[in-house]
């Protein structure tokens, strides 16, 4: 019995939270509000504020938006994917070049890889070149980094990646985008035991009750501040650092891997270089949080050979939040994307809970986080979910706050109050 | 001794934490309101949770019966908490204050009432405000959770001159008040009106002073502190605090006074004066609250005292204004200022020597 059925006042658990951020703005972007985890902001040539949102699935590709006056957002532009068997649900910007990660459903399709695309005009994005990454054992680019305008950081597969299992087929590449008109595969890393031919035993899979996601790489960031490092989620393995000052052959510097008795599925990983800190999550993968609990970790990094898990930011109950709709649980973070229209900060820590909403953490005494905003609008209509799947998030320099609906909501953009 | 900063240091984090754009922080606001019986404050809390600023209030009353929920706002109720429309939540203090609020962030926490933004208490009749300050005052309480934004008294003007004359607890609700609203202005003799707003000036002198009538009044007085006011004296670059006029002491032996200085002052000269004082005249401490100016420090360090309860201190990430001073107003009963000047002076020598 949840506390809901056993309280009279129950009918208050569906109403939406704003606490510590104002709603300013939406856009349900023309109807194709089931939108991925790719968001990037662009101040064009002529000065206007666009930003670029990546969409969950087909028939979408991308959609810029004119966020100059945050309260009055406009939909500029909108393009389409080839066909259904394939989907963009990642994308990275650096000046006016924008970078778009395909994935296909299955082993073999095409396109599978990244394009990138001049948005110099952003009503008209043109296709600068297209990197292919099919192959047989291959879906293409699931997610991609392009930060310092040189290179993509990515978990794709190739056509020369065959997994010994088929859910292990994403590896980590790292692509030369310096001619953009001509990328170039520099380096690439996989989990030792991955692919056919290693000279090591296949890692363990995760067994029942825990869901066999895989091992491949998510997200696969790479900073300024540590260009010689990337910080790897690797869903089923864990997190990973990485040695890339030789990119043609990444070495791994450390990984942590809680699965079992943790259910895997390791997201993002954020380094907060002052602060001696990593910023990981598990993503929630299953509906009514069967894959409870899926965590946002803080990590003591002081020894990069060594990190140590130190807390875990605080969530609401799951008796009453997990049964809502939708998933319930960790996916996205605030990344600090190297971009001066990004938002920089390592004392507060902003994630994306699926129906759990947006939520910040104030970081200043890292073995206890606490909670000091939340953003939680109603089920947006016709949600298939019955409640608010808030999937990623950015915040721009100006500190404005976009985040967006997993399933149709759109976009939703909110001013900070802490 | 390692600090939390040696081990994950931050440019944007000092020695009191993050750095807050307002001094709440991520608490939750609470405002307390007093008044004397008959001023009005329940038409103008009523008010309040009627207009859309008002939503997401979780009010806390000493009897449902005082504020007269309306029955056609009524939307469920346990024995002590009833919800309200406009997502308002509204709760006894039948046992005690402390254990109502708990359970209010206990159940907003759990999803069972709504997830209310801010806390209004109305305090009934003739209460002494001070053990309702004094619980927010502290972090062993509530002060982790919860911050008091303004404390609002409300007189009316028609007798609210002679209950000044008869009532302690009035005077004290006027002493301790940010904010006082002034009610029934409309029915009262212009004199009468005159006169309350004398002596509430006499016995408050830097609280803001506002009018009402029937209950209408700008909802932000009901959730936004007063703007620190600023100015006086100038005395750019003199050590020590400045002189500020002096201010007569009231009845009941309370009185107040501003302690400004123009330098930094060490975190350790100011906290061990306040050990002191605290520990020796904690009673008579009414209320301490103001803008430090700390060594080392970006921002101004907001410290607050109820008698010998300390809020936690929190760092600012800008001055008020911008102009960058320590200003300390402290109500105090039996205890003049030049001890308390004094008493700063003797540690800051100490300390430094």
């Amino acid at each position: 019995m949840s506390a809901n059925d056993q309280s009279p006042l129950a009918s208050g658990a569906n109403e939406s939270i704003e606490w510590n951020f104002k709603l300013i703005g939406h856009h349900e972007l023309g109807g194709f509000g089931g939108m991925g985890e790719g968001m990037a902001v662009q101040v064009a040539p002529d000065g206007r504020r666009i930003i670029w949102l990546a969409h969950e699935s087909a028939p979408k590709n991308f959609t810029g938006v004119d966020v100059s006056d945050p309260r009055n957002p406009k939909m500029v532009v909108q393009t389409a994917l080839p066909h259904n068997n394939v989907r963009s649900n990642s994308l990275e910007l650096t000046g006016n070049i924008l970078a778009v990660a395909y994935q296909t459903k299955q082993h073999g399709q095409t396109p599978a890889g990244f394009e990138l695309f001049d948005v110099s005009k952003p009503e008209e994005p043109k296709s600068i070149s297209f990197f292919d990454c099919s192959g047989p054992k291959s879906r293409g680019v699931h997610q991609l980094w392009f930060a310092d305008g040189e290179y993509v950081h990515m978990a794709a597969g190739a056509a020369d990646f065959i997994p010994n299992n088929d859910l292990d087929d994403q590896c980590y590449r790292i692509i030369d985008v310096r001619n953009p008109s001509k990328p170039e595969e520099v380096g690439r890393w996989w989990l030792p035991g991955t692919r056919q031919g290693d000279n090591v035993p296949p890692p363990v899979r995760h067994q029942k009750p825990l869901p066999d996601m895989g091992f491949r790489a998510h997200n696969t960031n790479v900073y300024p501040q540590r260009p010689d490092r990337a910080y790897l989620g690797y869903l089923d393995g864990g997190m990973l650092i990485l040695d890339i000052s030789n990119k043609a052959q990444p070495q791994l510097i450390s990984r942590w891997d809680h699965s079992p008795p943790y259910s895997g599925f390791t997201h993002t990983l954020v380094p907060f270089f002052n602060r001696n800190l990593l910023i990981m999550t598990d993503e929630s993968t299953v509906d009514r949080a069967a894959d409870w609990p899926k965590l946002v970790w803080v990590l003591d990094n002081r020894d990069e050979t060594n990190p140590i898990p130190i807390a875990t930011c605080p969530m609401p109950p799951v008796d009453t939040w997990g049964n809502r709709g939708g998933r319930f649980g960790a996916h996205n973070l605030h990344e600090n994307t190297p971009s001066p229209h990004c938002w920089y900060s390592e004392d507060v820590i902003v994630g994306t809970f699926f129906n759990g909403g947006l939520r910040a953490y104030d970081l200043s005494n890292p073995y206890q986080p606490k909670e000091i905003a939340a953003f939680v609008p109603p089920a947006p209509p016709l949600s298939r979910a019955g409640a608010i799947q808030l999937n990623d998030l950015f915040i721009d320099e100006r500190k404005i706050v976009y985040t967006v609906d997993r399933i149709i909501g759109g976009l939703y953009i909110l001013e900070m109050g802490f | 001794m390692q600090q939390l900063t040696d081990l994950f240091p931050s440019p944007s984090i000092g020695p009191f934490g993050r750095r807050l754009r307002q001094p709440r922080g991520g608490r939750i606001p609470v405002t307390v309101v007093t008044g004397f019986l008959g001023a009005g404050k329940t038409t103008l809390v009523r008010n309040f949770l009627g207009r859309p600023e008002g939503y997401g209030t979780a009010l806390v009353v000493n009897e449902f019966g005082e504020v007269g929920v309306d029955d056609a706002l009524l939307r469920a109720s346990t024995d002590e908490t009833v919800l309200l429309g406009n997502g308002c939540v509204c709760c006894t203090t039948r046992s005690d204050l402390q254990v109502a609020l708990r359970g209010l962030v206990a159940d907003r926490e759990r999803g069972i009432i709504p997830h209310f933004r801010r806390v209004l208490i109305e305090t009934s009749g003739l209460a002494d405000p001070g053990p309702v300050l004094q619980t927010f005052a502290t972090d062993r309480a509530l002060g982790g959770e919860f911050y008091l934004e303004v404390a609002v008294t409300v007189a009316d003007a028609v007798n609210g001159a002679d209950t000044l004359d008869w009532s302690a607890e009035a005077r004290k609700q006027a002493i301790l008040a940010d904010r006082l609203i002034v009610t029934k202005i409309d029915i009262a003799e212009a004199s009468a009106l005159e006169k309350l707003t004398a002596r509430l000036r006499e016995l408050n002198p830097r609280a803001e002073i506002v009018t009402a009538v029937k209950g209408e009044a700008d909802p932000a007085l009901l959730t936004e502190a007063p703007a620190p006011s600023l100015g006086g004296v100038d005395n750019e670059g003199a050590r020590g605090f400045l002189a500020e006029a002096a201010e007569a002491e009231h009845s009941d032996g309370i009185g107040s006074f501003v302690l400004r200085q123009k330098t930094p002052m060490a975190w350790a000269t100011f906290a061990r004066t306040m050990e002191v004082l605290t520990s020796l005249r904690g009673e008579d401490l009414l209320r301490v609250k103001g803008f430090l100016d700390v060594e080392g420090c970006r921002g101004p360090v907001l410290v607050q005292f109820v008698q010998h309860l300390a809020d936690p201190p929190v760092e600012l990430e800008s001055w008020p204004g911008g102009t960058r001073e320590t200003r300390l107003v402290f109500i105090t009963r039996n205890l003049p200022e030049k001890a308390v000047r004094d008493l700063f002076a003797a540690v800051s020598a100490v300390s430094t020597a």
